[in-house]
């Protein structure tokens, strides 16, 4: 996954450079590894400046000039996918969130890396730069992605692929210009602030073409089968933003409310784990009339552990983040609400976190389904014989991770509390079932 | 019975239609400075004149109403009634349909428009201020300007106007800047060629909610208003992007219902009415000002602010253009028996007759317009089949061919029981049209689509909630801002 951005204002008077950068701080928490953000339009030509590391230390203040851009922030490390935004040929740049499986009429060679492929691919089908050409080529990629995409001639093409795995939105900044993100949330940072739909959503399918004669849609696939990822409404989104349409705070209140229908507990307490977890937390709360507490708090900078690359830091990232509060749980039954179990470890150093502090149960609930299998548009999760979910028993798993119970939200649950039809969903991760490419 | 019109726009194509479907069989006479096919053929069919000329050379328009003979001329746009065009006709002895220059300063002067609201306290009165200079400007926008409108101090063609949402500090520098910039190339730019008047620059705040406008004519005693029309900015789908003439209007019975027989609207009848009001006492106060009869139409562009409920963004002098085609459309009184009662001041007898059904109108431009108008001109425009419903616009009539001129080429108008009715109808005429050299065109589908009318109507609802709080509390149209160390001031 990750974050990706592009903005056209159309008056070359304004700069794009701060819009962009924070706008890509709104897309932070879909990556913290890398950033990137490139400038179209000056008279001084391109400029993209990239780095390691969050938004603010990559994109220092005053760092260029243009009317558009595109960029992207990423979780994965530098040495396992190149820095957003990706250089697609000379003159054309794009920021892709997800990945593309497969290009209709390239044959994809799996000893180059994926990059490579995209670039091999776009010189077979494109055979230059215009809009037209570009838009054929995301036309004929199929995968779970959406892509944000500018080239030299002051033309921006940004859309879903046809499933919509991968969420993409259109702001506006009221006569000057458009704004496409990820997430809705980035039009209330960076955007016009009319108090209605802060942004739209951008169908599956549908293509959003910029140019300096034009800003309207178009359609490149007919097709009616979506499968919008699961794991946006239980992690990956702001819980500020809408997805699909559907606000995302809404998703995870119903989900702190099936939670409660479905594993009630009699307990003193109810605690989520920060920060994802914590409207769950409210909403089992609200429902039960157990009260909630603040369980932790933070040292250092807030990030989201679940992300980082590897084991050492995820610990690092949880210790850090969640020293218990000891007055909170001593002495109490707590419900211990968090959004997801991967491997587990991180939960059961909470748990042991928890414990001596004094707590005197503790009851994990976790507001999504088990994680049984891998993504393959590029949500990073780990080799199947990492994941706690697709070999231990609920049962097993509270004693592994020291718990006095353990329930996941049945797939069922998480289809009603999200609103949509299970047809509707991608929900490969929790059942193995995949959306045809 | 003979009528000369002035302008060869759609809005005078809208007026050609709605004076030749009178039961007093009028000959029609156009002067303009292009051929408009739509208006030539209804001069034709009526064995009426064509005349070109300059239509702001007030000697030239005199000229062709006395070689026309014609019983009263009427003006379509604006700029004549600027330079006097109706106030030479009437020393003629010519009557006219059209704001004497002095009076028509409601819309040719931003600046003294605002000024008149404020000193006759006319509700809907936004902040303002004027600037002669950008030197004068300058520091203002420096030190105060947040989110504000900046806009020409004379009406230059709806061109110019910039809003700016000044609000998240963290971009305030680049906005700013943007602020600073447009500040003086409206000076510099947009006034330039424009002596008429001694303000160039104003600046006004920024609100939000829905746009609309209450068009009314007008014999300076009695007043009667026309259905609230809403005009759509905005050049692309969905709201987005620069800022042209206007891309399509729509019209629903008074108040802009979603149907005729459909309560929802985006405005309740009593912000119709209150809208109404502010136009009539906008009349009067520029009556009283300059002590001369106002004789034709005047119009409010208005807003539904959550700071005033009705609020005036502008003001016309004329009907705007495309919402004539609206408002003609569902005029179902004799517009030449409304013109006479104007001349002779008794308008008070005559009952406007609305037909309450929907109306959406859709203009179609070639690409390039509103940016790069020299791309978008010189095409040769097509309609297949008949081209009812169909007002000419920014077009040149002659012997080789239909011409576009950079702007709107035709505006498509849709009949029906509902709003996405209407739109659909509309949305059929766009597809009639074509340019013969291949040169794309485009329109906007979604005007007076259901989405469009959902979010018109949430919008109108949220500023309503918000005014009408304000108004229960005493405090519309009121601001007030703590300044620290300096105290409380109060504005409005």
């Amino acid at each position: 996954m990750a974050g990706i951005l592009g903005l056209y204002l159309f008056d070359s008077r304004w700069n794009a450079y701060n819009f962009g950068v924070f706008g890509l701080m709104a897309l932070q928490h879909r990556g913290q590894e890398t950033a990137g953000l490139e400038l179209f339009g000056s008279n001084e030509g391109r400029k993209k400046i990239t780095g390691k590391g969050l938004v603010e230390e990559v994109l220092k203040p005053s760092g260029g000039q243009g009317h558009i851009c595109v960029g992207g922030v990423s979780p994965y490390p530098e040495e396992n996918a190149e820095v957003l935004p990706i250089a697609l040929s000379d003159k054309v740049s794009v920021a892709i969130d997800g990945k593309i499986l497969a290009i209709d009429g390239y044959r994809w060679n799996r000893s180059l890396k994926y990059e490579d492929n995209l670039r091999n691919g776009f010189k077979v089908i494109a055979k230059g730069s215009c809009a037209d050409m570009m838009k054929d080529f995301f036309s004929r990629c199929s995968g779970g992605f959406s892509y944000v995409s500018v080239n030299d001639r002051s033309e921006m093409i940004a859309g879903r692929g046809s499933l919509g795995v991968k969420p993409l939105v259109l702001g506006k900044m009221g006569f000057d210009g458009g704004i496409i993100a990820s997430e809705s949330c980035v039009m209330d940072i960076i955007g016009e602030r009319v108090p209605i739909s802060p942004a739209e959503n951008i169908e599956p399918g549908e293509v959003r073409v910029f140019t300096p004669m034009s800003a309207h849609s178009e359609r490149s696939s007919a097709s009616k089968k979506r499968a919008y990822c699961s794991f946006e409404y239980v992690y990956l989104a702001r819980p500020d933003s809408y997805i699909n349409d559907v606000p995302v705070y809404r998703v995870r209140r119903s989900i702190g409310k099936k939670l409660a229908e479905e594993g009630p507990v009699d307990a003193d307490v109810v605690i989520g784990v920060p920060e994802t977890a914590i409207p769950f937390a409210m909403s089992y709360s609200n429902e039960t009339g157990i009260p909630v507490e603040k369980g932790f708090e933070l040292t250092g900078r807030r990030i989201r552990s679940a992300m980082k690359p590897n084991q050492m830091e995820r610990l690092k990232g949880v210790q850090l983040k969640l020293n218990v509060i000891s007055e909170a749980v001593k002495g109490k039954r707590v419900v211990l609400i968090d959004d997801s179990v991967v491997r587990g470890n991180t939960l059961a150093n909470i748990v042991y976190l928890m414990k001596e502090k004094g707590a005197k149960e503790i009851h994990v609930r976790i507001g999504s389904p088990h994680i049984i299998s891998h993504c393959p548009y590029g949500v990073e999760v780990p080799p199947e014989d990492e994941l706690i979910g697709k070999h231990l028993s609920e049962a097993k798993i509270a004693e592994v991770v020291g718990a006095d119970s353990f329930k996941y939200l049945s797939l069922d649950g998480f289809t009603e509390a999200s609103g949509m039809n299970r047809g509707e969903l991608c929900m490969g991760c929790f059942n193995c079932k995949y959306p045809e490419g | 019975m003979k009528i000369l019109l002035i302008g060869g726009g759609g809005r005078e194509h809208a007026v050609a239609q709605a004076l030749c479907k009178s039961a007093k069989e009028p000959k029609l006479y156009c002067f303009s400075d292009l051929v408009n096919p739509g208006i030539n053929a209804l001069v034709k069919k009526t064995r009426g004149e064509y005349y070109r000329g300059n239509i702001n050379d007030s000697a030239a328009v005199v000229k062709a109403a006395k070689k026309s003979g014609a019983d009263f001329v009427f003006v379509g746009p604006e700029e004549p009634n600027f330079h006097g065009v109706p106030d030479r006709l009437e020393k003629n002895g010519i009557a006219c349909i059209g704001a004497r220059r002095n009076v028509a300063e409601l819309e040719m002067s931003k600046a003294s428009m605002r000024d008149l609201q404020w000193k006759y306290k006319v509700p809907g009165r936004l902040w303002y201020k004027k600037f002669k200079t950008f030197e004068e400007a300058a520091p203002y926008i420096e030190e105060f300007a947040d989110s504000v409108a900046l806009k020409p101090a004379r009406q230059a063609g709806g061109k110019g106007v910039k809003v700016i949402e000044d609000f998240q500090v963290y971009l305030q520098d680049d906005k700013r800047k943007v602020k600073r910039e447009h500040a003086e190339s409206i000076i510099n730019e947009y006034m330039k060629g424009y002596d008429d008047i001694d303000y160039k620059l104003l600046i006004e705040e920024r609100v939000w909610g829905p746009e609309y406008t209450v068009h009314c004519f007008t014999d300076g005693r009695t007043v009667l208003p026309m259905p609230a029309v809403q005009d759509n900015k905005h050049a692309f789908d969905g709201d987005l992007g620069l800022e042209t003439g206007g891309m399509g209007s729509i019209s629903c019975g008074m108040n802009l219902r979603w149907g005729k027989d459909d309560e929802r609207a985006i405005l309740t009848d009593g912000e119709y009415r209150k809208s109404v009001d502010i136009v009539n006492m906008m009349i009067e106060a520029i009556q009283t000002e300059t002590k001369e009869k106002y004789h034709g139409i005047v119009a409010g562009q208005m807003m539904l602010t959550s700071v005033w409920g009705p609020t005036v963004i502008e003001m016309y002098s004329r009907l705007g253009d495309p919402e004539a085609g609206n408002v003609l459309a569902v005029l179902k009184t004799d517009l030449v028996e409304i013109c006479e009662a104007i001349i002779g001041e008794r308008l008070n007898t005559i009952k406007a007759e609305i037909d309450d059904r929907a109306v959406v109108v859709k203009a179609v431009c070639p690409e390039g317009y509103p940016n790069h108008r020299d791309v978008a001109s010189g095409h040769k425009v097509a309609i297949k089949g008949k081209d009812d419903g169909i007002l000419w616009a920014s077009v040149d009539y002659s012997d080789k061919g239909i011409i576009s001129g950079g702007s709107r080429v035709v505006e498509c108008l849709g009949m029906g029981d509902s709003m996405p009715d209407a739109s659909l109808k509309a949305e059929h005429l766009t597809q009639k049209v074509s340019l013969v050299d291949g040169w794309k065109l485009f329109h906007r589908a979604d005007i007076g689509s259901e989405k469009s009318m959902h979010r018109r109507i949430a919008l109108g609802n949220m500023a309503r909630e918000i005014y009408q709080y304000r108004e229960g509390k005493g405090l519309l149209g009121k601001r007030m801002i703590w300044i620290p160390g300096k105290g409380l001031v109060e504005v409005g």
